[in-house]
């Protein structure tokens, strides 16, 4: 379970203003909002990538910026982060990519084997066949093959939850479409609580078991996805609204 | 008139709280890097004594450093041991006997352009590389990702790095040293005519084992203080390609004036 409470994050002006927000085991919450209202920095202070002003995050009743020393360790290693853009490592090909997503205490305790099992496996997991792609470089990879690397790195080391960071952004409708269903499949066949941050509206409703809306700084809806599509509430719905006319512009170039 | 009286009477005060606010905005930033310096030689040294770092990518960082850095310290030290030795040579011609030529190359190859000109081709070879390298992946998010992996960046990054310039740096100085002298040498007996022997005799009458000492004390310091300052404002890096950009740009001048102010410590420290 992760548990967001009161957490207050500012940039010269506030972006975040007190945010309560929990996310039950197993389940899978979709956040929206519009560009620049805090939903990747509310994401980053999950892992203490980013220390709010004030509040704390809580992870199986473990506190990251106030627990002891030692828990944001804990939190780190079981949890998964997809970057928005991948963030692999340059000089690293891909096997040594998502090697580093093993805890340092199993890489450890397993054999050479079993390391290359593992990361064998979790390659083949994100649909991408692995005599092909191992020994590359990430620059030579398409960006939906990087996103794919990124996703395999943070479920090798077997997470209990993964974070989403956008991670259809920049991708074309059809590897966004496939993005989609391998995020659906990996959180039901791994059974992880997954958080995702998204633009895309249609794919988190339809993937995800509640969904929640930041804007002004403030959670401004949290329910179902039902609830969110028949909202009373004027900004949802215009929200919305102005989402679907850019995923149909988005559609219209991606014809052209 | 009245908008006339306000505008003569602005300027003093306005420039004097410019000037205390000019002041503080130094102050704050020359604190800030001093600090942000002082925590990250804790955690270096911290990552050393535990452990926690790879020999490999030492080695790596190392070869980097002092071994492709051989060329260009090779002619930088050959240029700087010809220029002392035929400017030297200019100087002495007529006041003093020829074999001080041998004295004043060596001592200023060994006390101080052996180390300041190695510290400086390393800034722009070395420190300039890793700010933009360590600035890139700030902004990708790389060094986000190695903390969400449980990795920590100090111990991979910064402290082979560091390790590696206070290893590769004397071992640059003493081939820029050697370098410098001979070149000095061979440079004062073609165009001043003196011979080796008495280049030589001139080298030993003033020589003082502790010129060495001083000479690779100071490549230890700026060894240890390039790769410091290039990963400090490397991991402190903004704003994208253009904050790279600028950023190495501030590193580079930041460990030049450094470097510069360290050199002008060292005199009155050890040589009095």
């Amino acid at each position: 379970m992760i548990e967001y409470r009161g957490i207050y994050k500012a940039f010269d002006i506030p972006v975040l203003r007190g945010i309560d927000l929990r996310v039950e085991t197993g389940e899978m919450f979709a956040l929206f909002g519009p560009s620049g209202t805090g939903k990747s920095v509310l994401l980053k202070t999950t892992l203490g990538l980013m220390t709010p002003d004030r509040g704390d995050v809580e992870i199986d009743g473990m506190s990251v910026f106030h627990g002891r020393r030692g828990a944001l360790e804990e939190v780190r290693r079981k949890t998964g982060y997809v970057f928005q853009y991948a963030a692999l490592f340059d000089s690293l090909n891909v096997y040594e990519n998502v090697v580093m997503g093993l805890p340092e205490a199993e890489l450890a305790r397993l054999s050479k084997r079993d390391v290359a099992r593992r990361v064998w496996d979790a390659i083949e997991i994100v649909n991408l066949e692995p005599n092909e792609v191992l020994v590359k470089i990430p620059a030579e990879l398409s960006g939906g093959m990087k996103k794919r690397v990124g996703i395999a790195r943070a479920i090798v080391g077997r997470p209990e939850i993964l974070l989403w960071d956008e991670p259809t952004t920049g991708l074309d409708p059809i590897n966004t479409t496939a993005i989609e269903r391998l995020i659906h499949r990996l959180s039901e066949e791994l059974e992880v609580t997954s958080l995702l941050v998204t633009h895309d509206i249609e794919g988190g409703l339809e993937m995800c078991d509640r969904v929640g809306m930041l804007e002004g700084g403030f959670l401004r809806f949290c329910g179902t996805p039902e609830e969110f599509r028949n909202s009373p509430d004027p900004v949802v719905q215009a929200f919305i609204d102005r989402a679907a006319a850019e995923a149909a512009l988005d559609m219209m170039s991606g014809a052209r | 008139m009245v908008k006339r009286q306000a505008h003569v009477a602005l300027p003093i005060p306005s420039m004097i709280s410019r000037w205390f606010s000019g002041f503080g905005r130094v102050a704050l930033v020359t604190a800030d890097h001093a600090g942000g310096l002082g925590a990250l030689t804790w955690q270096v040294l911290g990552s050393i004594v535990r452990l926690r770092v790879r020999y490999r990518d030492v080695m790596e960082q190392a070869y980097i450093m002092g071994v492709q850095s051989l060329p260009i310290v090779f002619v930088t030290a050959s240029l700087a041991g010809i220029v002392t030795s035929q400017q030297g040579g200019y100087q002495i011609a007529s006041a003093s006997p020829r074999y001080l030529l041998g004295t004043l190359v060596v001592q200023s190859v060994v006390l101080e352009l052996g180390p300041l000109l190695t510290a400086i081709v390393l800034v722009g070879r070395i420190g300039a590389r890793i700010t933009a390298e360590l600035g890139t992946m700030v902004v990708s998010e790389q060094i986000d990702a190695f903390k969400s992996l449980g990795r920590d960046p100090v111990a991979i990054l910064a402290a082979p790095r560091v390790i590696a310039g206070v290893i590769t740096m004397p071992l640059l100085v003493g081939f820029a040293d050697v370098i410098g002298v001979w070149t000095g040498m061979i440079s004062a007996e073609i165009s001043a005519d003196l011979g080796r022997g008495e280049f030589l005799y001139g080298a030993r009458l003033f020589w003082h084992s502790w010129d060495l000492f001083y000479g690779f004390t100071k490549a230890v310091v700026f060894g240890f203080i390039i790769p410091l300052i290039s990963v400090h404002m490397g991991l402190r890096t903004t704003g994208g390609a253009a904050g790279v950009g600028l950023t190495t740009t501030r590193a580079v001048m930041f460990m030049i004036l450094t470097i510069l102010i360290l050199d002008a410590v060292f005199p009155p420290l050890m040589l009095q």
